[in-house]
């Protein structure tokens, strides 16, 4: 009889303190709704913690480096808060998140989630509720729109688009460097990996490039040494790498290994120093294509301040394209709350709509009538070895039009 | 290119065979999957970095270093989560291992961060070529070290004593005790002994591939896991087998290509080997006394 | 039913909603796993596998073809048990943790397939599902399978489901066709499984293959370990703590996962039994009643 009452005892504590850790929740709650009319709320979308958290941690420090400056004047007279919560990547979490973002913290945009699949997740959720959700880094397709098509009112992103950016990499790697011939790699788990895969695939071949091999990898391989054995024999011009840099990084240096003498091209995917911290000298040589690129000797105006004061926050590291967009996206909303006149979502979305060659840090971006942002310049990096290192420097600037 | 896949996936196989080893060791005296098996091969491989980046040591010393690292953390971790269990139900103690593998994994993302960490080079990489097929000096250190260790293994089991005491304990737990046998201290040492080899693995991989990352022990310990199952759990010489087995078909697979169903592969593998010889290739029959 | 789900929306916030909906999606495939593990003593490592049949059966069913709701659950539901059967048939012939790996390797291969096929959207995803799943509806569900649940195992089935745990050959000795009873809780538990799995699919709008992989199976399994095999409260009990764990844990951001962990060794170490295991509350309840046989009570309890 003693276990039972124990064990009884053990369950009403349990329900008791999952009460009062619920009721606690509430109080919290009711508090941060009084105080809504003083604050902006902006949430953070993102994983800060698990597999991907290195994309959700720098949109975040551009959210942040953004509130600071918008904080100085305040925006409509009122301060913003940057109010953050981590998914760890898992989708169900995701979809909690973004209703706690809304419902509890009475969030007024959401700034996130770096990735295309989660942001797709929330983009049904913010619409419903009539939150602007910002992405700060999906590149996939229906985002904006929905399976049918239909546009949504209340979803938007800032980042370059893939099917802006490939096509114009494609006819540059054709007319400047004079590829004929190329392997495609896809990483079949990796929903940005196929995506992208489909429009180098269609830029390829309106170019009159031949794709003469096209293998596929999966995210968290570590071997890729059948892959590279069995396209070697068929000496591709170059390659077409579709994936996260960690796998790229990992790929040329199998490449090497078996002796070939080619370099790699992809998405901002491959954008990170975890390429050559994993490749090696084999990166060197290797392209990588994004919508922004910090360069302290090139940069000017406000994108020179933003990489000069980052860089000092950070004991020299430079600020990425994450820090960059997710650093723009909250000034995209601050503008439009201020070009409405209100923070209400319902009004200033309408101002986000009509943003024409807005300067960011991260480039000039239109918001087109599909919704779509148009974002100029693409930049074309290389992995460079010089005295400073293993660093990407650009290689080409290729400016694009509507 | 045949030939050479071949290589490709004796070398994957090997490292398959290392951490399997371990798996078996345990399941085969106290019958628990020990589901924080391939994260012991993950901070194996963190600590191999770190015996050459802070320690400044070379191939043995990394190695080395790390084997001692894990052995101390496997018998902690048989000490703290296994042990309080192993009175309960199996399903009891395998979520204690999954607990286990979960609070490992993040103790780690919290340290290192999620980003993989390049192994500095300790081996000046080569190539060496016998007939049409090319060697690289990592792939040949990997196949020798495997061979080593898993003779090495072989000598412990059947010839000194505690090595002796593990298959007693393995044929029948209670007889081995009433003969005098410490079984706690058997246990402990299985424990060492699997994640020593772990720890190896984990370095070995480190540098074939360059890469050392948190999650790294997810798939890795469920594959050896499967190649130990395949081989038959249970068994020394099933486990060595059925890693290489594993590593050898995942990479033909992938040759073939069929690397979409990569991970796939190594189960539908595992599923029909079961099929027909339901206690793997090298596993005794289950006698069931009614 | 939507007068009952407007009323608990308008006094619970969206947020509460989510996390109930969300526990309440994974109370009813936990329960389908109790009947195969808790119940029957059948290791399945794999039961995100089902979860995934059921959504993606229900999804594309209403997405693509146009198929209510409800008929698209019902659907999803029979496919997961379909899925459970054909695994199942070749599966069951295994015992113990290699029962366990041959379900865990269906999983993985399952998963694979839907990250391959085009119908699936592959590793792209499925979206534009539509939110039909209420509060009310999963909690109408929570309580049908609480019932279904309950009352099998109170049934002349249950008790054999019971004894071939129990053991095997003596169950049939007793003339107990044990494959055909084993595949049968086998496909209800995978049914119960599907019906989760629409339910989710159209919770979320958006569904990704590499949301149903193996971890998604462990914890399913750890609900039901965690709460204690075989007891319905207890599964229950089990799931609610660890679905609402990492929300309520949420504050303490990075730190939350490594706790979670720590939160599991614990409780499996203070509890081997599962929080509800070995507790049987109608004789907590009906205490008087069951005094009288205290002895043999105990014994069974302990």
């Amino acid at each position: 009889m003693r276990k039972k009452s124990m064990i009884l005892a053990l369950i009403s504590l349990l329900a008791l303190s999952l009460l009062f850790v619920g009721c606690g929740g509430e109080d919290d709650s009711t508090a941060t709704t009084a105080g809504s009319d003083e604050v902006i709320k902006i949430g953070f979308l993102g994983a800060t913690t698990g597999g991907h958290a290195d994309f959700g941690i720098k949109t975040l420090e551009g959210m942040k480096m953004a509130a600071e400056d918008l904080n100085k004047e305040g925006v409509l007279g009122k301060k913003v808060v940057i109010v953050e919560e981590d998914h760890a990547s898992k989708q169900s979490e995701a979809a909690n998140v973004v209703q706690k973002l809304i419902h509890r913290e009475n969030v007024k945009a959401i700034i996130g989630d770096p990735t295309t699949g989660i942001t797709k997740l929330a983009a049904p959720i913010a619409e419903d509720n009539k939150v602007v959700l910002m992405s700060a880094g999906a590149v996939g397709p229906n985002v904006v729109n929905t399976e049918d098509g239909q546009l949504r009112e209340y979803v938007y992103r800032n980042t370059l688009l893939d099917a802006v950016a490939a096509p114009a990499v494609v006819k540059f790697l054709k007319e400047e460097e004079g590829w004929k011939k190329v392997a495609l790699i896809t990483s079949m788990n990796n929903d940005y990996s196929v995506g992208l895969s489909k429009i180098f695939k269609e830029a390829l071949q309106n170019e009159g490039i031949e794709i003469v091999a096209e293998e596929s990898i999966q995210d968290g391989d570590q071997n890729f040494a059948a892959q590279v054995t069995s396209f070697k024999s068929k000496k591709p011009d170059g390659i077409v790498f579709t994936g996260y840099y960690t796998e790229g990084g990992l790929f040329m240096k199998e490449v090497r290994k078996q002796g070939l003498d080619i370099n790699m091209v992809g998405g901002d995917g491959l954008l990170g120093s975890t390429l050559w911290e994993l490749g090696g000298e084999a990166v060197n040589g290797s392209m990588v294509y994004c919508g922004f690129m910090a360069d302290p000797t090139m940069a000017e105006g406000k994108t020179k301040d933003f990489i000069d004061r980052y860089s000092k926050e950070h004991n020299g590291e430079l600020p990425n394209m994450f820090v960059a967009q997710g650093y723009d996206a909250v000034m995209m909303i601050a503008d439009a709350m201020k070009a409405a006149g209100s923070d209400d979502p319902t009004k200033f979305k309408e101002e986000i709509k009509k943003l024409e060659n807005w300067q960011g840090v991260s480039g000039t971006i239109t918001i087109r009538d599909n919704h779509e942002p148009l974002k100029s310049p693409v930049y074309l990096l290389e992995v460079v070895k010089d005295e400073e290192g293993q660093h990407f420097k650009v290689k080409a600037v290729i400016p694009v039009k509507g | 290119m045949f030939e050479q896949q071949i290589i490709n996936g004796l070398t994957l196989g090997s490292v398959y065979a290392l951490i399997a080893l371990g798996y078996t060791m345990v399941y085969g005296i106290i019958q628990l999957i020990n589901f924080a098996h391939g994260e012991i091969y993950m901070i194996g491989a963190f600590t191999g970095v770190m015996m050459v980046t802070v320690l400044g040591q070379g191939f043995f010393g990394s190695i080395i270093g790390a084997m001692i690292v894990c052995i101390i953390l496997g018998v902690l971790l048989e000490r703290t989560a296994y042990r309080p269990l192993r009175k309960s139900t199996r399903l009891a103690a395998l979520i204690s291992a999954i607990g286990a593998s979960i609070f490992l994994q993040n103790a780690m993302l919290l340290w290192k961060g999620p980003q993989p960490v390049g192994f500095p080079q300790v081996i000046n990489d080569a190539i060496y070529h016998i007939g049409s097929i090319e060697i690289t000096k990592i792939q040949l250190i990997i196949l020798v070290t495997s061979a080593v260790l898993m003779a090495l293994l072989n000598y412990i089991v059947k010839y000194v004593k505690i090595g002796k005491a593990m298959r007693a304990a393995s044929q029948d737990y209670d007889t081995a005790s009433l003969m005098g046998i410490n079984i706690n201290s058997v246990i402990s040492f299985t424990f060492a002994l699997g994640s020593a080899l772990a720890a190896a693995g984990g370095v070995l991989v480190g540098m074939y591939f360059n890469s050392v990352a948190p999650l790294m022990g997810v798939m890795a310990g469920l594959k050896a896991f499967c190649a130990a199952v395949l081989g038959g759990i249970g068994s020394i010489p099933g486990a060595m087998l059925g890693g290489i087995f594993l590593g050898v078909a995942e990479t033909m697979g992938v040759a073939a290509g069929l690397s979409t169903y990569k991970d796939a592969i190594a189960f539908t593998l595992l599923i029909i080997v079961l099929l027909f010889k339901p206690t793997g290739l090298l596993g005794k029959p289950i006698q069931r006394k009614v | 039913m939507t007068g009952m789900s407007s009323f608990l929306e308008s006094v619970l916030d969206p947020y509460y909603i989510q996390v109930l909906i969300l526990l309440g999606i994974y109370i009813i495939a936990a329960l389908g796993l109790n009947l195969i593990t808790g119940v029957t003593g059948m290791f399945s490592f794999g039961h995100a596998a089902y979860f995934a049949v059921g959504a993606y059966g229900a999804a594309i069913l209403t997405v693509k073809y146009g198929v209510p709701f409800s008929a698209a659950l019902i659907t999803g539901g029979v496919l997961a048990a379909l899925a459970g059967v054909v695994i199942g048939f070749p599966a069951l012939r295994l015992t113990g943790d290699y029962l366990g790996i041959v379900t865990l390797g269906f999983g993985e291969i399952i998963r694979v397939i839907f990250l391959n096929l085009k119908i699936t959207g592959g590793a792209m995803g499925l979206a534009g599902i539509a939110r039909d799943t209420s509060i009310a509806i999963v909690y109408i569900l929570v309580l049908v399978t609480i019932y279904v649940m309950y009352t099998l195992q109170n049934s002349r089935f249950g008790r054999a489901l019971v004894a071939i745990r129990e053991d095997d050959i003596a169950a049939e000795s007793m003339g107990i066709n044990i494959s055909a009873y084993k595949i049968k809780a086998f496909a209800i538990g995978c049914f119960f499984a599907g019906i989760a799995g629409g339910l989710y699919a159209h919770l979320l709008q958006y569904i990704n293959p590499n949301d149903f992989g193996f971890a998604k199976s462990f914890e399913f399994l750890c609900f039901v370990v965690l709460g204690g095999l075989g007891s319905i409260p207890g599964v229950i009990l089990g799931t609610a703590v660890l679905t609402l764990a990492p929300e309520f844990l949420r504050s303490l951001s990075d730190y939350r996962m490594l706790i979670y962990g720590a939160l599991m060794m614990a409780m499996m170490i203070f509890r081997p039994n599962g929080l509800l295991g070995g507790v049987d509350l109608r004789r907590l309840i009906f205490k008087n009643k069951y005094e009288k046989q205290a002895g043999r009570g105990t014994a069974a309890g302990g």
